[in-house]
């Protein structure tokens, strides 16, 4: 899977040029099928793994905020993200299910009020609020009201890298030529599931992010 | 960005070189969870070194091994690194990032986290953890395996009788114990464990099951004529719920069940073992009722002169797998096609004992370890200690270089993990800033 330094990247791509985002994916490879019956919510343990880091970080509108303040409260669904990413079964697979959470979600009166999804982008030097607000923009105006669902950058390097350190998502630069376009941002995605305290109940990888057992592990969590 | 920005950035370039994205390479035996494979040519292989009193400083260590061809230490030992102590090295596994390399000790039951990202020619220990008997009431950490953010270490035994009733912990990635869980010991379960390996697809993990710490540090040949201690081996595996990690489904297979392999082929959704003490090879599928079921498939060797298949890897395709057998000295290929009906079609003396068997992404080559427990291994002229290196074209194995590690008074070469320039991280000091300082 691609990687490469974020902080790298930061300058790279103020070398290389920008390419808008939401380009066509890349020759994805077939996404993991879930093949089983998850277990039914609340017949399993999700154990605590570890708290959720705060840091600094930046809303829509270019306000500074805690993290913190969007990890807790509420049972949290996190993922990293960059606007530029192509990589089908990253980025552009964690959006498609995070939709998908949130249309099921909402249909879910038990859980709408109490679920919070968050992407946050590990690309400051390009993801700036108003980058974010535009890749938000569908799901702020027209899915609204419902679900929460925050938008969250960073103002910089030097603010991100606690973040992903904390959350153990590691991103690393893709050097390799795109003719024309910001270097890829390699990554092994995870998504988070936080519960209201604050604490890291399980994670999830892209390639085996299941809407439905992550939705029964939200179902657990709200039984506790 | 502002210029306090670019100060940071350009601070971060200067100190990490950029580096290129992961030539997709081996390593056909690790967590599915691992994201970042080496599917091109490896530069490293770590081989984790069970030290022995009297050779070099006699303590266990990691040794790195140049395994670039276009390198001019090819072939050559780069980096070793001891961890101060003698404890019967064994396993290793990456985690999901593989950033860390957790490696464990039988004897001494510590767990050593080295950092493969920062520099990975030059492993460096970040994390020692003393307390997983304590902690979990288990012994001999033997399989490392990656999970989202965690590790799954498998216990061998327990600090209560030294036995095979045993377990398994979670940790998180930076070595915080997270919770623990017994093998299964009723309802036909019978407590022992080995590896560990899963299949997220159909969330499932199997286990699978050796002996206790009493027989596993025993002189071999003394073990070997006591009838009542060789009636105490793991004989099942068991599926379990991955999700929940609870015991679903014991099977029976007997005859000490070690190394397990999933097809990782994609619509394949079977795995397969071998025993040791039977000297067969077991497939596990699900029946056509969706029950998991094991079945015995090929015979390796002539299991009345006991060659002990110990070591097997798996090709990427799931059609071939390669078998080591410890007594003869053998490494054996066996089509998978079918995996119902396993053939052999290639077998080579590739060493006077032979145990770990590790092979490329592209299968092209495949590297031979000697040890298999330092009380197990042959004495005399036939304890050889080496990693073997081989080309292989589909029809014959030939060798590439070889490091002889009584030579280099290294010690017991034992199991061997592939390592990569391009995997070097990102934010390894503020990664590795959190971990616990080494002691």
């Amino acid at each position: 899977m691609a990687r490469a330094s974020a902080a790298a990247a930061l300058a790279l791509m103020s070398l290389a040029g920008r390419a808008p985002a939401h380009e066509p994916p890349v020759a994805p490879d077939p996404p993991a099928m879930m093949d089983f019956v998850p277990p039914a919510p609340g017949t399993y343990r999700l154990y605590d793994i570890m708290p959720a880091p705060d840091g600094t970080v930046l809303d829509l509108e270019g306000r500074r905020a805690r993290l913190a303040r969007f990890t807790t409260g509420k049972i949290t669904v996190l993922s990293f993200i960059y606007t530029n990413c192509d990589d089908a079964r990253g980025c552009p697979l964690a959006y498609q299910v995070f939709h998908t959470m949130h249309d099921r979600l909402r249909e879910t009166p038990a859980l709408r009020d109490r679920v919070r999804l968050v992407t946050l982008s590990f690309d400051p030097a390009h993801d700036t609020p108003a980058v974010m607000r535009r890749y938000a923009n569908g799901v702020i105006t027209e899915r609204a009201p419902g679900v929460e669902w925050t938008f969250l950058t960073t103002g910089s390097a030097r603010e991100l890298l606690p973040i992903l350190d904390g959350f153990g998502q590691d991103v690393q630069v893709d050097r390799r030529p795109r003719a024309g376009r910001a270097p890829r941002l390699g990554h092994v995605l995870k998504v988070f599931l936080i519960d209201p305290r604050g604490m890291i109940r399980e994670i999830y990888t892209t390639s085996y992010l299941f809407p439905d057992v992550v939705l029964n592990d939200i179902e657990t969590l709200r039984r506790e | 960005m502002n210029r306090a920005n670019w100060c940071f950035t350009l601070l971060v370039l200067a100190t990490f070189s950029i580096l290129p994205l992961i030539a997709s390479a081996d390593e056909t035996c690790n967590s599915p969870y691992m994201g970042n494979l080496i599917k091109g040519q490896e530069d490293y292989v770590y081989v984790w070194t069970l030290g022995v009193k009297g050779m070099g400083d006699g303590f266990d260590k990691l040794v790195t091994i140049d395994a670039n061809p276009t390198s001019k230490q090819y072939g050559k030992v780069i980096h070793k690194i001891s961890v101060g102590g003698r404890g019967e090295a064994h396993h290793m596994g990456f985690t999901d990032d593989r950033r860390f390399l957790w490696a464990g000790g039988l004897d001494d039951s510590k767990i050593f986290v080295f950092d493969v990202g920062t520099d990975p020619a030059r492993p460096k220990i970040v994390k020692r953890i003393t307390d997983f008997p304590a902690k979990t009431g288990f012994i001999g950490p033997h399989t490392f395996y990656a999970m989202p953010g965690r590790m799954l270490v498998q216990g061998l035994s327990n600090t209560k009788d030294n036995g095979g009733s045993t377990g398994f912990a979670v940790y998180s990635n930076r070595g915080e114990l997270i919770n623990v869980q017994p093998m299964l010991s009723e309802k036909g379960g019978d407590g022992y464990g080995y590896d560990l390996a899963i299949n997220p697809q159909k969330n499932v993990m199997l286990s699978s099951s050796f002996t206790g710490r009493a027989n596993y540090m025993r002189e071999l040949g003394k073990l070997v004529a006591d009838g009542e201690a060789m009636k105490k081996f793991g004989n099942t595996m068991v599926v379990w719920d991955l999700k929940s990690l609870t015991p679903k489904k014991v099977l029976s297979v007997p005859g000490a069940p070690l190394e397990i392999r999933w097809s990782l082929r994609q619509g394949d959704n079977w795995a397969i073992t071998a025993s040791a003490l039977t000297s067969k090879l077991w497939l596990v599928k699900e029946d056509a009722a969706g029950e998991w079921q094991a079945k015995e498939v090929a015979t390796i060797g002539d299991p009345a002169k006991i060659p002990l298949p110990v070591d097997i890897s798996i090709s990427r395709d799931g059609t071939g797998l390669w078998v080591n057998t410890f007594m003869d000295g053998k490494t054996r290929y066996f089509d998978l096609t079918n995996p119902e009906q396993p053939k052999q079609t290639y077998e080579k003396v590739t060493g006077k004992q032979v145990n770990m068997i590790s092979q490329s992404w592209d299968g092209k080559r495949v590297y031979i370890a000697s040890s298999l427990l330092a009380n197990w291994d042959k004495g005399g002229d036939d304890n050889e200690q080496f990693v073997r290196a081989f080309k292989w074209d589909g029809k014959e194995l030939t060798p590439i270089f070889e490091v002889d590690f009584n030579k280099e008074k290294l010690g017991r070469a034992h199991h061997m993990k592939f390592g990569s320039k391009a995997t070097r991280a990102a934010f390894t000091p503020a990664r590795t800033a959190s971990l616990v300082p080494a002691r």
